[in-house]
């Protein structure tokens, strides 16, 4: 099995789940450039994201390269224990990962 | 004073003008064609690309960020928004090359707050928009950036 590329918690807190994620990418913005080659690194940038509890979709986002490296996030929705979480990413450049846990 | 006049006459002349296309007028025509909002390179044109005109100022959106980033490749930013039917938030760097950062959707089930981090070229305004009854609404906060994270 491949090296996940996030971490995720889900945690019941007074009626909501917390959902935490750490995805690990390198966020390139296409405006840096290799420092021995003096070559422009392309873009390389995670530009969806959803969020689903049950199948139901409770948070969907596009982002940028204005969002740092090894995206961090965190949202709050209502739900109870024992919940299905899945959090989907895809990049622009047609990679991407999903995870599901269980809130506990 | 040359420059000027040939400014002008370009304007006279308008689009069809060959001698537009020189360089000189390539923002204004790039602001034209602009339909992806995360390509705009200014916040009034994501603005419009994103169909955007009257944003109002609202108490009911708050930012927390740090007044002072030590390191902007990565400035932890929650905006959370207190509108009731509060569908999007939009995040936007004023300064950064390409200034919409997110475009965060909530769904009937979540709260409408998002904790992130984000990329910050230099000093400048942070800027949350709020879509609430499909009405727009929007806050800003200045955070002084003292190591940029663009790159370059």
């Amino acid at each position: 099995m491949d090296k996940p590329t996030m971490k995720m918690r889900v945690k019941e807190k007074e009626g909501a789940i917390w959902l935490r994620a750490l995805i690990e990418h390198p966020m390139e913005t296409g405006l840096r450039k290799d420092k021995k080659t003096d070559v422009t690194i392309p873009a390389h940038y995670i530009s969806d994201v959803v969020v689903e509890a049950d199948g139901e979709t409770v948070f969907s986002a596009d982002w940028s390269t204005s969002i740092s490296k090894n995206p961090f996030l965190l949202i709050k929705f209502y739900g109870s224990k024992g919940d299905k979480v899945r959090l989907t990413w895809k990049d622009n450049m047609g990679n991407g990962d999903s995870m599901e846990k269980i809130v506990g | 004073m040359e420059r000027r006049h040939f400014l002008k006459d370009c304007a006279v002349i308008g689009a069809s003008g060959v001698a537009c296309s020189t360089g000189l007028l390539t923002p204004g025509i790039a602001f034209a064609t602009e339909t992806d909002p995360f390509q705009a390179t200014s916040v009034a044109a994501a603005l419009e690309a994103l169909g955007i005109v009257d944003a109002k100022i609202s108490e009911e959106i708050k930012i927390t960020a740090p007044k002072i980033a030590e390191d902007g490749a990565s400035v932890p930013v929650v905006i959370t928004s207190l509108l009731k039917g509060t569908t999007e938030i939009l995040t936007i760097v004023e300064k950064n090359p390409k200034p919409l950062a997110a475009r965060n959707k909530f769904g009937k089930r979540a709260i409408s707050s998002i904790s992130s981090r984000i990329k910050m070229g230099q000093t400048t305004d942070l800027i949350a928009v709020a879509k609430a009854d499909d009405k727009y609404y929007m806050a800003k906060t200045n955070v002084k950036v003292t190591l940029g994270g663009c790159g370059g």
